[in-house]
């Protein structure tokens, strides 16, 4: 670690990190599924200060998602069963692909399917894109009926449709998004790994569910729902803290953490505890620009501890 | 990045104003951070704001009503939607007012904003009112906490379009559910006759009806309203209804405007998180007019009014 004076303001401080081959500017990046396709943020931020952007859910086909309610409010989180509501490969192409072009910013898009040929149909399509620069394979959807989840839990399913994707995305990273609700992540991870995962993101978000007591119905539609906020964050925080010390480290692959990230001391956690980079999404949704607001905490952070590279700090937990 | 202002943004206000109305109702009027002028001078009625809720405290425990002290102990973390009653826009000045009704524990801890307090909040969102030229009469249809947004709607179509006849419909539980508005009495008059200020003052025939008969004529709005048009028949290229309350309501007023072959707009509402087309939560079935597929849109984004031929009403 760089060795200077005390909380030098002027300290230069080196925010960027690599993911595989590619290069952040800092180890912000919008979580899948809760900051739209591409410039749903404008208003808010300069996605330009992202370390890069990683869309919704792109499926082959279009996708109307689930019923209403699709959310609902917990003790320092939400639950989500949207359903993977989106427009479907080929309008994403055409339409939002192109808007990529008005940014500096890496994109990956992340894509799931019910089946394994959907996946790679969709990872076929999305890896003649030259703006994208990676794709995150969603095995850990707990909100559609068919594929998501239950490829995300199952070790051998997981070898099987990474080892089959990784075929077809020729030059860009692939990223294998995480369930947390398996009883050993290590093991998925290893598999994801082993099969040639370029990165791991976790942890998606926790099955669960809220009762109305009035009607003795669950809330959500779907009845159970994703859940995200606050409330994960310590339980995300460990997970990658052992996916970093038992898979990731070891074999040199980086790490998205993500859960329940709010302000630049949680996105810190989740560094010292192993995470590359960083998602915010539930926090996005309360404070939209709060990513840029994270940047700027991480930097005062690091001029307060006299680091120099956000690198050094990358599984720095003792 | 786009080359044009932001047309929404995070901003602060403070509160000039935070008052009960009755029982359970309550006006926050807000004037607004500087910056916020130029976003909020193109808003329309029928547009929103996202509340940050998060940080303000629950009132003392005696002020609690007992119903809500179970659900007060919840947590709030995300922001909360609310529609404006009024936009005022003068000189460097933007005023908000707000009408809201204490539900949850979101809108129990909105009580205790005091005059001076900061308040954030996301806005404007959404879509509001359209006004198309050439309605020489426009109907307010108004169902309980639906009433908001008419008020203001009401004030803009004076103004914008003062040659058009405004006619209103004003529906509630009871009387006192309707404490949103200035309530007017005359002792000359019984009880069940009154008048409601925010119309009466700029002269709009008002309709009032009470689902127990304790204020205006006995029954739902949406009855007096196809009372009135049975009556009237209103020409359908003259004519435009603008609708905002609960769904029940809204689908019986879209009904019977398709019926008199009126075009109407209807606000809608959802439980949204973010407000701005970013989590998806606010879906509205709707039907594709290209081709009459299902599909869905999102209040917060494609909404909250909603022309109501386009939504599938269930």
């Amino acid at each position: 670690m760089g060795i200077k004076k005390n909380n030098d303001i002027n300290l230069s401080v080196n925010l960027s990190v690599n993911l595989g081959k590619v290069s952040l500017i800092n180890p912000l990046i919008t979580a899948s599924g809760t900051c739209g396709y591409v410039d749903e943020l404008d208003d808010f931020l300069d996605i330009n200060q992202l370390g890069a952007f990683i869309t919704k859910s792109i499926t082959i086909k279009p996708r109307l998602g689930n019923d209403v309610p699709r959310i609902v409010e917990t003790d320092s989180g939400m639950l989500n069963a949207i359903g993977l509501a989106n427009i479907g490969v080929e309008k994403f192409i055409q339409e939002k692909v192109p808007m990529m072009e008005r940014y500096k910013t890496p994109f990956f898009v992340n894509i799931a399917g019910q089946t394994i040929d959907e996946y790679l149909a969709v990872a076929d399509k999305l890896s003649q894109c030259r703006r994208i620069a990676g794709l995150e394979l969603n095995i850990s959807c707990p909100n559609v009926k068919q594929g998501g989840i239950t490829f995300g839990t199952d070790p051998a399913l997981v070898r099987q449709i990474t080892t089959e994707v990784k075929k077809v995305v020729r030059d860009k990273i692939l990223v294998v998004k995480l369930t947390p609700s398996v009883t050993d992540i290590s093991a998925i991870a290893r598999a994801a790994v082993e099969c040639g995962a370029d990165a791991l993101s976790l942890v998606n978000t926790f099955t669960a569910m809220v009762i109305d007591i009035e009607t003795q119905k669950p809330v959500l539609a779907n009845r159970t729902g994703g859940l995200s906020g606050p409330a994960i964050k310590p339980i995300a925080v460990y997970l990658v803290n052992k996916v970093y010390n038992e898979v990731a480290k070891p074999a040199g692959v980086p790490i998205i953490g993500g859960g329940g990230i709010r302000t630049a001391s949680d996105a810190i956690e989740f560094i010292i505890a192993g995470a590359t980079a960083v998602t915010i999404g539930t926090g996005g949704f309360i404070n939209p620009d709060c990513a840029v607001k994270i940047i700027q905490g991480i930097k005062d952070y690091l001029r307060r501890q006299n680091i120099t590279a956000v690198a050094e700090l990358i599984g720095s937990l003792k | 990045m786009t080359d044009s202002p932001p047309k929404k943004g995070v901003f602060n206000a403070t509160v000039l104003m935070n008052r009960s109305l009755g029982d359970k109702f309550c006006r926050l009027t807000l004037e607004l951070e500087k910056k916020a002028n130029i976003p909020f001078s193109h808003a329309s009625a029928g547009q929103f704001i996202e509340i940050d809720i998060s940080k303000l405290a629950l009132p003392a425990e005696k002020l609690i009503p007992q119903h809500l002290s179970d659900s007060a102990q919840r947590d709030i973390i995300l922001r909360r939607p609310f529609s404006f009653a009024d936009i005022d826009c003068n000189n460097d000045t933007t005023v908000v007012e707000i009408l809201y009704c204490v539900l949850g524990p979101a809108t129990l801890r909105m009580k205790t904003l005091k005059i001076g307090d900061s308040v954030n909040f996301i806005g404007p969102l959404g879509n509001g009112f359209k006004i198309p030229e050439n309605r020489k009469l426009a109907l307010l249809v108004a169902g309980g906490m639906g009433a908001p947004p008419l008020i203001h709607l009401a004030k803009v179509l004076k103004k914008q379009c003062p040659d058009t006849e405004l006619i209103a419909f004003v529906g509630a539980k009871a009387l006192a559910g309707l404490a949103f508005f200035d309530i007017e009495t005359s002792k000359l008059k019984k009880e069940t006759d009154i008048a409601l200020g925010e119309f009466s003052r700029l002269n709009i025939k008002t309709f009032i009806s009470t689902d127990d008969g304790s204020a205006g004529v006995k029954g739902f709005v949406s009855e007096s309203f196809k009372n009135w048009l049975t009556k009237n028949k209103p020409d359908d290229k003259d004519t435009i209804v603008y609708a905002c309350g609960p769904e029940a309501m809204l689908s019986a007023t879209a009904a019977i405007s398709s019926q008199f072959k009126l075009p109407c707009q209807v606000s809608l509402e959802r439980r949204m998180a973010c407000g701005t087309g970013l989590c998806q939560s606010c879906a509205v079935k709707c039907r594709d007019k290209a081709n009459g597929n299902t599909i869905y849109k999102l209040c917060c984004k494609d909404g909250p009014v909603f022309w109501s031929d386009e939504v599938v009403w269930e």
